[in-house]
């Protein structure tokens, strides 16, 4: 474990930067963070709240051909500064690609990709016009603080004075701090001081969710009326939801003709559950109706993903209610249900 | 099975591969892909990958007797299933293949069909959704569901494989059930959307189940009990 000063730690980025590309979080002329790749490290924004477009972009592009990955995807890289929740939603994702079957893809982006995680001091929250977006990760366990023992590469804490606290988790972690000079052995005080702020952003939070149960309820309830209601009046089926998802891993492929007409591309892309066509097959539409795509979506990221891969499929980041157009929020729709079974209401 | 410019398509096996050398695959046409598959001459190349998927639980159902109910195009992966059967013929109690299309023209391996049916091996029941004049085996006008009464051996001790429509495996399992056979005893051959096979592209889960990776054959009781199936 070493500690460094705020100053010294974004010039050891901005010396990272000159010879690898660094992508870290950089304030749009919106007012909007976004994950970029950055020259200097005065473009870093690292008291930022939840981005829109989370990180996995980075591992597992929007779009690829996967017959010729380009030169831009095969480059190595660095994430600087993602959140805890989303470098879990990473951990999610690795469950699928690189599960049973490995996906080459996306396995060598792993592998290429170094990763710095920024611990949270407190729960997120930001205003906006219509919604004010909340994380819940404490409640789904993938945060403030970072819980994974490995799968990224260096842990940083902000432990108050201008100072951070680093741990590195791979030796690709312990390579890059080697780099620099200016990481000086941490103190017992330091360490505890993490303690404690791992503490109070525990009990910072206003949003929670109750998961104790949640997947077993939610997989005898698929009939429950809140679902009909939501889907009637309010989704869209924009699938805004499943596109700023971080742990969303749908894809489609289609194959492109040049314009020669000698040769093809194969592309992938990130689909979604969502879409009308998503479950169609030559004689039928296995979710045709609304309410059957908007259910797949709740109860996949809060019950069958359980099945799956053995943890849920919600990071509790807060981006899919917070760029719905409607802000359907799922844990309201499973809060809504475990009501009705306090009440009594469902068996 | 896949063929450059125009994609893939997930394509069951029609034959056992015994000789290692060769295999069969039987394709409708119904989209791109199949439609180009079937302008393909002698000597053109397409792309295979898999085998994805697991099995019938052919060696599991040892001592029983086997129902086997095929809808339409279902009858290509049966088409093994049968061949089996019949090369262990010993190893299983009375067989059954109840077949049901939608015309007649559309009966598929109509001389293998004679064949089992007059090898006593096997009881081959026909059916055609259709009225035709034309006289095949034991050929019926009807559902294919018709047939389920001419099963004359006792359902507890019985297990039914059925590939076919979605709507028609749902009466099927129904009728089975309302038979007496006991829901874990049905195995089904799910179709869904594929894109991957490897359980990556999400198109064909059902519920936690991926029916690349982890069917396409299921038992009724496992697969029921999600969301959006027709079952």
């Amino acid at each position: 474990m070493f500690v460094i000063s705020k100053n010294d730690l974004l010039n050891w980025v901005h010396d990272l930067a000159s010879s690898k590309n660094v992508l870290a979080p950089v304030l749009n002329n919106r007012g909007e963070t976004i994950f970029e790749k950055i020259h200097d490290h005065k473009q870093i924004h690292l008291n930022y709240q939840t981005t829109m477009v989370s990180p996995r972009k980075f591992i597992y592009p929007t779009r690829q051909d996967i017959k010729q990955p380009s030169l831009n995807e095969i480059q190595g890289k660095i994430i600087f500064g993602i959140h805890a929740c989303d470098m879990h939603a990473l951990s999610v994702l690795d469950k699928t690609f690189l599960g049973e079957f490995k996906d080459s893809y996306y396995a060598e982006l792993r592998e290429k990709t170094a990763i710095i995680v920024l611990n949270c001091n407190k729960a997120c929250e930001k205003k906006y016009p219509n919604f004010i977006l909340k994380g819940f990760c404490a409640s789904m366990d993938s945060g403030p603080f970072l819980k994974l023992k490995k799968g990224y590469d260096i842990e940083i804490t902000d432990i108050g004075k201008q100072q951070y606290l680093i741990e590195t988790a791979s030796k690709k972690g312990r390579e890059l701090i080697a780099k620099s000079k200016k990481f000086k052995k941490a103190l017992k005080k330091d360490i505890s001081q993490k303690i404690k702020l791992k503490k109070s952003a525990l009990v910072s939070f206003t949003k929670k969710l109750e998961t104790k149960g949640l997947p077993e309820l939610l997989a005898k309830t698929l009939d429950h009326p809140v679902y009909k209601q939501t889907a009637d009046s309010r989704c869209l089926s924009c699938t805004n939801c499943t596109m700023v998802c971080p742990t969303c891993f749908c894809y489609n492929i289609e194959d492109n003709i040049a314009y020669d007409l000698k040769t093809a591309g194969r592309n992938r892309y990130w689909d979604s559950c969502q879409e009308l066509n998503f479950g169609k097959v030559h004689d039928g539409n296995f979710r045709e109706p609304r309410l059957a795509r908007l259910r797949q979506f709740v109860t996949h990221k809060l019950s069958t993903w359980l099945e799956q891969y053995g943890c849920f499929g919600c990071v509790g980041c807060g981006r899919c209610m917070t760029w719905c157009p409607t802000n359907i929020d799922l844990t309201e729709m499973a809060k809504e249900i475990q009501k009705d079974f306090k009440e009594g209401k469902i068996k | 099975m896949g063929l450059t410019g125009f994609g893939e398509s997930a394509i069951s096996f029609s034959s056992l591969s015994v000789d290692n050398k060769s295999f069969v695959h039987t394709i409708r046409v119904a989209g791109n892909v199949t439609r180009e598959i079937s302008r393909l001459n002698v000597g053109d190349k397409l792309e295979v990958r898999g085998p994805y998927g697991n099995e019938w639980p052919l060696k599991k159902v040892k001592g029983k007797n086997v129902i086997v109910i095929a809808g339409g195009i279902g009858m290509a992966p049966l088409r093994p299933v049968v061949h089996y059967l019949l090369q262990n013929r010993k190893k299983y109690k009375k067989l059954f293949l109840i077949y049901g299309s939608k015309e007649e023209e559309s009966i598929l391996y109509k001389d293998e069909l004679e064949k089992w049916s007059k090898s006593g091996d096997i009881e081959v029941l026909l059916s055609v959704d259709k009225e035709t004049n034309v006289c095949f085996l034991n050929l019926c006008h009807g559902l294919v569901t018709t047939l389920l009464d001419k099963i004359d051996v006792p359902l507890s001790d019985s297990v039914t494989f059925t590939c076919g429509s979605e709507a028609m495996m749902h009466f099927v399992c129904k009728g089975m059930i309302e038979r007496g056979q006991k829901p874990r005893d049905i195995y089904i051959s799910m179709e869904r959307r594929m894109k991957c096979g490897v359980g990556h592209c999400g198109h064909c889960q059902i519920g936690a189940k991926f029916v690349c990776k982890d069917g396409a054959v299921f038992s009724y009781t496992d697969i029921k009990k999600y969301a959006d199936n027709f079952l």
